[in-house]
């Protein structure tokens, strides 16, 4: 018997097969990862142009929720063919993001938060400007499959009066579902969304309260209530009526949506002054305004070359087009904060 | 000298599994835990807390204890099938178990239906919680009572049975109090396993909020540094049990050797 596999020696062995295993797994994981410098591109699907012209690094990307399916299934690839660098992406509610990037928690190198609300607490420290570039507005989404899904198809395609929304959503016993508005800016929308209708189309004022179950529009302590990972899962699993939604969200989840008109669904900057009037108390007695649901953009701390690389991407005709894909309003892009501290290669993708 | 080594090398390990709780220990301070914990309502999480993991055991003991004896004394058929479904509500991520909790008692399922019938609801209430921390921790205790059961000598019930004691009574006589130690080290890892239970709970019970959401929505809410003092709330509670079940299960183990 060879000496070395003698049995006394089998666990030093096996010891030493782990640690071998392992440092090779080690070895092969900072291989495939990119290299913070290099020429060679770190993604095969950078083919299309010289392998030793594209750079490598990887930018990390903390984005809203709401942004998920773009990023990660359209961005992402087409980023990384035409730049080289890959994305790492994180996907929450901006009011998590941005309480987890001051906290220190992740420390990603762009954030992509659906309002400014979630940006400027972040400033001077993380960042001092953000570009707005992109859309998006609320709609109701339905369960198909609900005992009302009739009246709800009548409203979306017109047949009914879309005033009889907020009626029925007052229905005892109809399952509806939102988040949570003092963690996630699209459940204060909801409710925001809501007292523009009460207004718009006359209705009682106790429609809102009644909709929401309760006169406190800031409380969490609603069966209506869920974590937003759940809300979309639990409409699509059949156990809700309707829920809060973008109209992004919709598209790309394939939901059943009803529309509404930019008066009320604050998706539009020229009736900002309107969605301003919506008001949501939360916790801490902070109060929240209605705004229009942009898509805004920043680098946190010092720009990196990937992260520049990103941003730049993004504000891009190519990226914006996917966008557009993805059924996002394109205003012009506007800096919002020190526009001095704009990165040249990104203002200068503005016209700047 | 290699008992030595040997106890420093144990030391680190233990250090960095203690690690998360050295960190919590070093950033906390008085002061938060002051603002945090005297705000109104700030314990409310807590009651919820320890109400629903209550309910949770109580639910275990009496639901879960049959299968765990059965599959301990090999009275199911095929027990391989029977091991292996507990295996796999083991290995299923939190997550998913809320998620598909959802399917199962959502309020247009059957069994969503048939609580509705009694005015209750299982999602986004304290039933949904309970259920949510039944699922999270009841394979823990299955085949942690499994084990407590299988180490019973079989030998010492059938002699009980051979002097006359019906099969309830050797259950109740012979059986329990042998196994009891190593039942109640199952029920305090479940108790730990209920009072940390996040993914499940946050799928199907957002509302009441126990500890774990608490400190979910405080991160969110107000930051770090509010959210910590329920951390330490979360261990300072939730720590006992498990302590006094492995002090108790440790000295009758030495008194059954001994």
């Amino acid at each position: 018997m060879i000496p070395l596999f003698a049995r006394e020696r089998a666990p030093l062995v096996a010891l030493l097969a782990i640690a071998c295993a392992a440092l090779a797994a080690g070895c092969s994981s900072s291989t495939s990862s990119s290299a913070s410098s290099g020429s060679t591109p770190s993604s095969p699907a950078s083919a299309s142009a010289s392998s030793s012209a594209l750079p490598t690094g990887t930018v990390n990307v903390a984005y809203a929720s709401s942004l998920q399916f773009l990023n990660e299934k359209v961005v992402s690839p087409a980023f990384t063919a035409a730049n080289g660098y890959t994305f790492s992406g994180r996907g929450a509610s901006s009011g998590d993001l941005e309480a987890d990037i001051a906290s220190g928690e992740i420390t990603p190198n762009v954030f992509e938060s659906v309002d400014g609300d979630n940006i400027t607490p972040l400033e001077p420290k993380f960042t001092n400007w953000y570009i707005q570039y992109a859309g998006t507005s609320m709609v109701v989404a339905y369960n198909p499959k609900s005992k009302y899904a009739s009246k709800f198809k009548a409203i979306a395609d017109g047949s009914m009066p879309l005033s009889s929304l907020f009626t029925l959503l007052q229905t005892p016993g109809l399952k509806l579902g939102r988040t949570d508005p003092n963690t996630d800016p699209q459940g204060r929308d909801f409710i925001e969304m809501l007292e523009l209708a009460q207004t718009y189309y006359h209705l009682p004022s106790d429609t809102v309260a009644k909709i929401l179950g309760t006169p406190d529009f800031g409380s969490a302590s609603s069966s209506e209530i869920y974590a937003e990972s759940a809300l979309d899962s639990t409409l699509e699993s059949g156990q809700l009526d309707a829920a809060s939604a973008f109209v992004t969200q919709a598209i790309e989840l394939h939901l059943a949506y009803i529309p509404l008109p930019t008066a009320i669904n604050l998706g539009s900057a020229a009736d900002a002054a309107q969605y301003k009037k919506a008001k949501v108390t939360i916790k801490g007695g902070v109060t929240k305004s209605g705004s229009p649901q942009v898509i805004d953009i920043t680098i946190i701390g010092t720009p990196t070359p990937a992260a520049i690389a990103f941003v730049k991407y993004t504000l891009s005709a190519a990226g914006l087009a996917q966008y557009k894909a993805g059924g996002f309003t394109l205003p012009t892009p506007t800096i919002v904060g020190s526009a001095s501290s704009v990165p040249t290669e990104i203002s200068s993708e503005l016209g700047g | 000298m290699s008992a030595w080594v040997s106890v420093a090398g144990a030391g680190v390990i233990w250090l960095a599994l203690l690690g998360p709780v050295i960190a919590l220990a070093t950033n906390l301070s008085g002061s938060a835990i002051a603002s945090s914990l005297t705000a109104p309502g700030a314990l409310d999480p807590l009651v919820t807390s320890l109400e629903s993991g209550l309910v949770t055991l109580a639910v275990l003991f009496v639901v879960c204890t049959p299968l765990a004896w059965m599959l301990a004394r090999r009275k199911l058929p095929f027990p391989r099938v029977w091991e292996t479904g507990v295996l796999c509500s083991l290995l299923l991520p939190p997550l998913v178990i809320g998620l598909l909790l959802v399917f199962l008692v959502g309020p247009y399922t059957p069994i969503g239906r048939a609580i509705g019938w009694l005015h209750q609801s299982a999602t986004n209430t304290f039933l949904a919680l309970v259920i949510a921390e039944v699922y999270e921790s009841a394979p823990y205790y299955v085949l942690g009572a499994q084990s407590a059961f299988a180490s019973v000598e079989p030998r010492l019930e059938q002699q009980a049975g051979l002097l006359g004691d019906r099969p309830r009574r050797v259950f109740r006589r012979v059986t329990l109090p042998l196994a009891a130690p190593g039942l109640a080290m199952a029920l305090s890892i479940a108790w730990a396993r209920a009072m940390g239970a996040f993914g499940a709970v946050i799928i199907i019970a957002y509302h009441p909020a126990g500890i774990p959401l608490q400190i979910y929505t405080t991160l969110q809410e107000t930051g770090l540094a509010s959210a910590l003092p329920y951390a330490l709330v979360l261990l300072v509670v939730a720590l006992p049990l498990p302590l006094a079940a492995y002090i108790w299960s440790a000295r009758a183990g030495r008194r059954r050797r001994g």
